[in-house]
């Protein structure tokens, strides 16, 4: 048995684009105190990791540990019909194979939609440590992988005691955005060592823009040609991206 | 190292002699064709190379981006062809292979008509371009001069409701077998050969006063389709290409307007039709790959053809492609360059959704290697690079890249543990330098370059 409900259908929607930037289908990992998605993209460059704990949703109801694999784009399908102020009745037939999701509003609509038979891959954990760590606005580093993506494929992170540099370059020109400790934008950094590492737009730029929605603040870390970790800020639960460097 | 078994040396490319048209290349070559001080849209040509050349590799003939009504390489190249056929006479008695051609000039106002040659017999080889592979350019262009097109004018909504003229056309269009045709024109055929990088070339034309058709015989499947009123347009072609038939038949039922749900069937101009099919039969097995388990090792696939060399790199990874020509200088797109000019375009897994700037032949690559794919069960990336030489003097259609990807597929790939491994192949293979590849290739910088996950996990 698995149900729950959300006050916000909204923030269901916010939480299936987050996982949509990376995978087309997902196994959500279902058990008594959370729900959990840990995917790979197809080519094995990068990977989610969300966590909703049950304080999360307003109710929550699951009896044994399950799988289940949701087809993430015929979902957000479904998802972006959603009004505002709708509230959203998730429920599972576990006999019929079948998600139904309610939305209650004015009047209730209830969409049906199969599950999918698919196992998750195992996914070890990460076996890095970063030199880095920075906290800012999410409006900030969207504004940058966009910016970035005017003028190259790939982004360069670097930091210093003083700042972090974020920038690209490419036939057109070259972009460049610096924040030292009195910007803004940056509310925290952290640095041990200087490091830099370079990173595709095609993934981050996918990333930041599905969990802008999420959250408004964001953590990245990084070290010198090793992955980077996005850690979205939200309420009772965890988004986490991973993306691996792009050696130049 | 190589479980392929030994490699075998490079094979030499074949130069067709230009002389054996009557006509010295260099006529055709001598001045940059195309100057003119039209803009170029930006981010139109990725990668930039002589002046003027790169234009024309970019338009083909077909976006007139000099701003001439119409290309000064073909009209140069097709007034060579003038003396090809002679045919005096206002009536014409032939077999149509069937062929069809669609216009598109004068858009949504065609010209709509069969393609008949002046022989009454089995002459299915004149457009049926699955038969072409590993002949010569010209015995294509002799062969195809003959046909003479037949026209009227229609509106591409017309299907259905355009007369008996144009149901005759359409009946024969679905034809399985060549139909015998009478046509009696309004001027006896003028007009040179049609050359076009999309559409396979043809001869003459002239307008049609009448038509009359002897029997013709339908595909059951392709009546099915054409009867099926609420079917739409995409989910027939994919019927007809899984019930095996030839992808230059649905193409040439597609663009006389057969499928579709009743009120939306339209003409299609046949060069557009081309695309449409390949694009709609390679999403549908896209979608498939991607389910598919992944190759083992590298492999590499090679071919020679009318002078284009193709190397086909399949990697061990989820679905992407792309596909790179490169055109020498005095080949037909590039015929003043000083440079060779590189066009390419990439996809990754999700697959693309804008139109690929080098046209036709990307989507005609891509319906051979994903058909490939699909046969053998398997997923991989592909890379296609195509040194387009000198000897390619002539365009004849996408069906040349399509037919030539397939016939590499059909050979047995040469397998590599490695991707240093089989570009160390390519290198030899190709004239082109390994360092030019890589940086013109999204593909290779990202198998280069970008790092994967695993390398970042602990062991399980």
């Amino acid at each position: 048995m698995f149900r729950f409900r959300l006050s916000s259908a909204r923030a269901w929607r916010n939480v299936v684009t987050a996982i949509s930037a990376l995978v087309d289908e997902a196994v959500f990992n279902i058990d008594p105190e959370v729900l959990r998605v840990r995917a790979m993209d197809p080519s094995h460059v990068a990977m989610v990791d969300l966590e909703w704990r049950k304080e999360a949703f307003d109710e929550y109801a699951c009896d044994k540990p399950l799988s289940l694999g949701i087809n993430i784009n015929d979902m957000l399908k479904l998802l972006r019909r959603v009004g505002e102020d709708e509230v959203l009745d998730l429920y599972l037939d576990e006999a019929a194979a079948k998600l139904f999701l309610k939305f209650s509003g004015k009047y209730i609509r209830t969409f049906s939609m199969a599950t999918l038979d698919i196992t998750g891959e195992e996914i070890p954990a990460l076996k890095v440590t970063f030199n880095t760590k920075a906290r800012l606005t999410t409006k900030c580093l969207l504004q940058t992988v966009e910016d970035a993506a005017t003028i190259s494929d790939n982004i360069r992170f670097e930091a210093t005691q003083e700042k972090l540099t974020m920038g690209a370059q490419g036939d057109m020109g070259t972009f460049s955005v610096d924040l030292d400790r009195s910007s803004e934008a940056l509310l925290d950094l952290q640095v041990k060592e200087p490091s830099k590492a370079t990173f595709s737009l095609n993934f981050l730029s996918q990333i930041v823009k599905a969990a802008a929605p999420s959250s408004d603040i964001v953590t990245i870390e990084f070290s010198t040609n090793i992955p980077i970790k996005l850690s979205f800020e939200i309420p009772q639960g965890r988004l986490e991206y991973v993306v691996a460097p792009y050696i130049e | 190292m190589n479980p392929g078994g030994p490699i075998p040396p490079p094979k030499k490319s074949r130069v067709l002699d230009p002389s054996t048209f009557g006509f010295e290349l260099a006529k055709i070559v001598e001045e940059p064709a195309v100057l003119s001080d039209l803009a170029i849209r930006e981010g139109f040509l990725r990668f930039q190379a002589g002046e003027g050349a790169s234009r024309c590799v970019a338009c083909k003939g077909a976006r007139m981006l000099c701003g001439k009504t119409r290309c000064p390489i073909i009209l140069r190249v097709s007034s060579f062809f003038q003396v090809v056929p002679k045919i005096s006479s206002d009536t014409l008695a032939g077999s149509t292979p069937p062929g069809v051609f669609v216009g598109r000039i004068g858009y949504p106002h065609v010209y709509v008509g069969p393609l008949t040659p002046p022989i009454l017999g089995d002459t299915t080889l004149l457009d049926l371009p699955e038969l072409w592979i590993g002949r010569k350019i010209e015995e294509i262009v002799a062969f195809r001069s003959m046909l003479v097109r037949g026209k009227t004018r229609a509106k591409v909504s017309d299907v259905g409701i355009g007369g008996r003229l144009l149901e005759a056309i359409t009946e024969l269009a679905l034809a399985s077998k060549p139909v015998d045709l009478e046509l009696t024109f309004d001027r006896p055929p003028r007009g040179s050969m049609l050359l076009d990088d999309e559409v396979q070339p043809f001869g003459p034309s002239a307008i049609v006063k009448k038509m009359k058709v002897g029997n013709a015989h339908w595909d059951r499947s392709v009546q099915k389709v054409y009867a099926d009123t609420d079917l739409k347009a995409s989910e027939a072609v994919l019927t007809l290409y899984k019930e095996g038939v030839l992808v230059t038949k649905i193409q040439r039922a597609f663009s006389i307007g057969a499928f579709g749900l009743k009120p939306q069937r339209r003409l299609v101009p046949t060069r557009w039709s081309i695309t449409a099919v390949d694009s709609i039969i390679s999403n549908a097995l896209m979608a498939k790959v991607r389910e598919l388990p992944i190759i083992n090792e590298y492999r590499l696939y090679e071919y020679d053809h009318l002078d284009n060399r193709f190397e086909i790199l399949m990697i061990p990874s989820s679905w992407s492609y792309e596909s790179i020509e490169a055109w020498y200088p005095k080949t037909i797109w590039n015929p003043g360059g000083k440079e060779i000019v590189y066009f390419g375009d990439y996809e990754d897994y999700g697959g693309r959704s804008s139109y690929a700037s080098m046209g036709g032949c990307y989507y005609a690559a891509r319906l051979a290697v994903t058909e490939h794919l699909v046969g053998e069960g398997r997923q991989a990336s592909v890379l296609i690079l195509r040194e387009i030489h000198p000897g390619y003097i002539l365009p004849v259609g996408v069906w040349n890249v399509r037919e030539s990807v397939r016939s590499a597929l059909r050979n047995q790939p040469l397998k590599f543990n490695s991707l240093e491994e089989a570009l160390g192949r390519i290198a030899e293979r190709l004239e082109i330098r390994l360092e030019t590849w890589k940086r013109v290739s999204r593909m290779l910088r990202l198998f280069l370059h970008q790092r994967r996950m695993g390398d970042f996990l602990e062991k399980i």
